[in-house]
């Protein structure tokens, strides 16, 4: 297309589609830029390619039901978005969850967080051409992944978390592997702290690219790793702190160009914060319930479904008729890998949500794509799309 | 020659078995990752499991280049025509998995927007389970696709794809010939016509110098 | 030390708003559409939190909801604030089926282009006064709006050919103040690409 441009002379741009199916894109997303040789002059995003209808198909379940779609928000780091909607949940009945299950949950939930902060790191290394960090980024996932196959019975997606408890209690041994995994993920940061700091491609190819300041990122309602590294000190577990989540002795990880070297440096320095409220975690696990007794809430074991006629009930209409949330609506949002997940439900006091909205912390990121690659060349706007963590799940849900 | 190249023989099955182990042994996919069924494609190929070792680890992302077309994931409507696109624009042979729930039927996603199964939009020759697939899953998938493979004759194929165009050829030249015997009859009456009209000019000259 | 609680009764002064009941959680305050864009000004700027950060915006259909009465459509904005860390506000706009549309706030918040254009998507919303109203995660040919109550969840529906998105590259390059002087050629379709099943078909 032949446009004037803002001074009056003539350019010829070329459009440039890049994705729903492009290396780069990992998952469903695509821009349409006017190109100016290699630079980016203009571009428009579009989504929509994974939307897959949670917020009608939810509509269709019980309460319960919704956990297993909640998996595939963000499939990285699934166990992260079951809690999060069990926590809204659990607010809504107002009930305090035990002590062993907050532990276990903050256990997992940093867990889940270092698989998602490694997938972000090594997928932005292939994508500007490294291969070996995403191997190295790739061990410890795994050796975190054999933890989850042995205590949700799932790799992916785990469905792990359930109103008022958790699925099941750890297993024998949990406690030295989950250490084990720590050790291997330290060591791989280690390696690609070696990879990454002083390597000059890499750099010339992050520092200074998909600039944004921290104003605007806050007007684009920005939150996670992403407006972190713009320098904004806001992290949900320290501002509205839930699962005891500020008397574990962390830092929030700040950057401070907010540029694309920016966001990645955050997600490996918040990797070496999990590690360390994972340490203090295990600590803390005492021997104790993972579930709240209550038949309202949650499912009665099934040990008392055989022996007990109260539990046999409980357990046939919880299932059958599901449980009943207090009639309302509210909003809670969790600090997940990518920012705050938030959900706002309306519940009418019958056993199946009446709506449920999902706040997806990619959406406003990706919404901002178009002033972070303008100007730029073309490459760059692969650097930048690997950095801010799109994932398509829960971007359209 | 059609009968003779349906007929196996040393030499076409030789043939058939080198082909077949070329393409098993060497097939690179195009990723159509859409979903969570594509991280689990990620973990496939590094480190711990590896694909490598059925010499599939040479991900193309160009449809041109790939032999497999992996759809790993969720297809919506919004999706489906570019599906469709890039299915068209490999080469033959070409194969096609579907990974995992979404992409065999749907999936638990019975809405609005989502393609049940992709096998409405595209031929599928390997369906594979599990929401989202397992590494293992994946490799057993390969396998049958690859047995799949072993059980193709290229001779066969070939000799289908000679005798479609040997009858081609014979309906063209029918066809040419049928067209050229029209014409020549058209230029035979016109030299007849030709001939007859210099011929009573030169009897007319005769005639004239007689005279 | 101000309270939310302050800011809704500031919020009711000014604006005629009233506390949601439902909300037992959190605060939840309902205004009419008229002032809404002013309600998000005033909270954005002027009062004693500030909220600047939009969190989202979710539209609810009320039309199966038991005793309700008053309109049929809410649209629900949650705002957080960055200064006081921890406090959260959330305004609530009833919208009627006889006049479905919303004053646009994304001249305030840069990422309410996209929620709203979501809402109008999903719920049939309109917003008036938004940049470019048009859905965002269903597909151009898509006929209704799927989150209200009363479309089928199973009713499905194919999209011909894929969308081309020029004329909305070229409306990005008018507002960056390029001017198009002649357009592409790529955006006609190609009749065979049409999927079956789908309107074109």
């Amino acid at each position: 297309m032949i446009v004037l441009d803002p001074n009056g002379e003539k350019l010829n741009l070329m459009p440039l589609n890049v994705g729903p199916s492009h290396p780069a894109t990992h998952g469903c997303l695509r821009f349409l830029a006017a190109m100016d040789g290699e630079t980016i002059v203009a571009s428009v995003e579009e989504i929509g390619y994974l939307h897959r209808g949670f917020e009608k198909m939810v509509e269709r379940g019980t309460w319960q039901q919704v956990v297993p779609y909640t998996d595939r928000l963000n499939y990285c780091s699934a166990i992260m978005n079951n809690i999060a909607y069990c926590r809204t949940v659990e607010k809504m009945f107002g009930v305090d969850i035990p002590e062993r299950c907050k532990v276990l949950r903050v256990i997992v939930n940093e867990l889940s967080r270092i698989n998602d902060h490694f997938v972000c790191v090594a997928a932005a290394f292939q994508d500007l051409g490294g291969t070996t960090p995403f191997m190295y980024a790739f061990n410890p996932r795994e050796e975190i992944m054999c933890i989850w196959e042995k205590l949700t019975g799932a790799r992916l997606t785990n469905s792990f978390a359930r109103i008022g408890g958790l699925y099941r209690d750890s297993y024998d041994g949990f406690e030295k592997d989950v250490l084990a995994a720590l050790d291997s993920t330290e060591k791989a940061l280690k390696d690609l702290h070696a990879c990454l700091d002083r390597n000059r491609i890499f750099l010339d190819r992050t520092v200074g690219i998909g600039k944004i300041s921290a104003e605007k990122a806050i007007s684009y309602g920005w939150t996670g790793p992403c407006l972190r590294a713009s320098g904004v000190a806001s992290d949900l577990r320290k501002d509205e702190p839930y699962y005891d989540y500020e008397t574990y002795d962390w830092e929030v990880v700040v950057g401070t160009q907010g540029d694309c070297n920016d966001r990645l440096q955050v997600r490996l320095a918040e990797i070496e914060e999990s590690v360390k409220i994972v340490r203090q975690a295990l600590k803390r696990l005492a021997p104790g319930p993972v579930d709240i007794v209550d038949p309202r809430i949650r499912v009665p074991a099934h040990k008392l479904a055989y022996q007990d006629m109260e539990g046999l009930i409980g357990r046939f209409k919880s299932v059958y008729e599901g449980i009943r949330v207090p009639e309302g609506e509210f909003y809670c949002g969790t600090e997940c890998a990518n920012g705050e997940l938030g959900f706002t439900i309306v519940s009418d006091g019958s056993g199946h949500p009446y709506r449920i909205k999902v706040r997806p912390p990619c959406l406003t990121q990706f919404a901002a794509f178009h002033e972070l690659v303008e100007g730029g060349m073309l490459a760059d706007s692969m650097a930048v799309l690997s950095g801010l963590n799109i994932i398509a799940g829960e971007l359209d849900r | 020659m059609t009968a003779e190249a349906e007929k196996p023989n040393i030499i076409t099955s030789s043939l058939d078995f080198i082909v077949n182990w070329g393409r098993t042994n060497s097939l690179w996919p195009f990723p159509y990752g859409t979903a969570c069924c594509a991280i689990e494609f990620m973990s496939t190929e590094v480190g711990r499991y590896d694909l490598s070792r059925i010499g599939s680890e040479y991900v193309r992302f160009t449809p041109r280049q790939s032999d497999v077309l992996l759809v790993s994931g969720t297809i919506t409507y919004k999706q489906a025509p570019i599906l469709k696109r890039i299915y068209e624009q490999m080469a033959e042979p070409r194969w096609v998995i579907a990974m995992g729930a979404c992409a065999c039927s749907g999936g638990f996603y019975d809405c609005y927007c989502t393609v049940p199964g992709i096998d409405n939009i595209i031929p599928v020759d390997v369906y594979m389970g599990g929401c989202p697939s397992r590494p293992e899953a994946f490799f057993d998938a390969m396998f049958d696709l690859q047995n799949k493979i072993k059980d193709e004759s290229y001779m066969k194929q070939r000799a289908e794809r000679v005798k479609d165009q040997l009858e081609m050829i014979k309906a063209k030249t029918a066809e040419a010939k049928a067209c050229a015997k029209e014409f020549a009859h058209e230029k035979v009456v016109d030299i007849k016509d030709f001939v007859a009209e210099k011929e009573h000019e030169v009897l007319k000259k005769a005639q004239f110098w007689k005279e | 030390m101000k309270t939310v609680e302050d800011i809704f009764s500031a919020l009711e002064e000014r604006f005629g708003a009233k506390r949601e009941m439902l909300d037992k959680w959190g605060m939840t305050v309902i205004v009419s559409a008229n002032y809404l864009h002013n309600a998000a000004q005033f909270l954005k700027c002027e009062s004693d939190i500030k909220f600047e950060m939009l969190v989202d915006i979710a539209g609810i259909d009320y039309l199966t909801y038991p005793n309700h009465e008053g309109p049929r459509f809410a649209v629900s904005y949650s705002f957080k604030s960055m200064s006081n860390a921890g406090a959260r506000f959330r305004l609530k706009v009833l919208v009627s089926e006889d006049n479905l549309s919303v004053p646009t706030i994304s001249d305030l918040y840069a990422n309410a282009n996209w929620y709203e254009r979501e809402v109008w998507d999903q719920f049939g919303i309109k917003f008036a006064g938004h940049p470019d109203l048009r859905r965002l995660l269903n597909h151009v040919e898509f006929v209704g709006h799927p989150l209200r109550k009363d479309y089928p969840a199973q009713k499905r529906q194919w999209l011909s050919t894929n969308d081309y998105l020029l004329p909305e590259l070229e409306q990005r390059l008018e507002v960056l103040g390029y001017k198009v002087i002649k357009r592409s050629k790529e955006v006609e379709t190609n009749d065979n690409e049409f999927l079956e099943g789908s309107i074109k078909a």
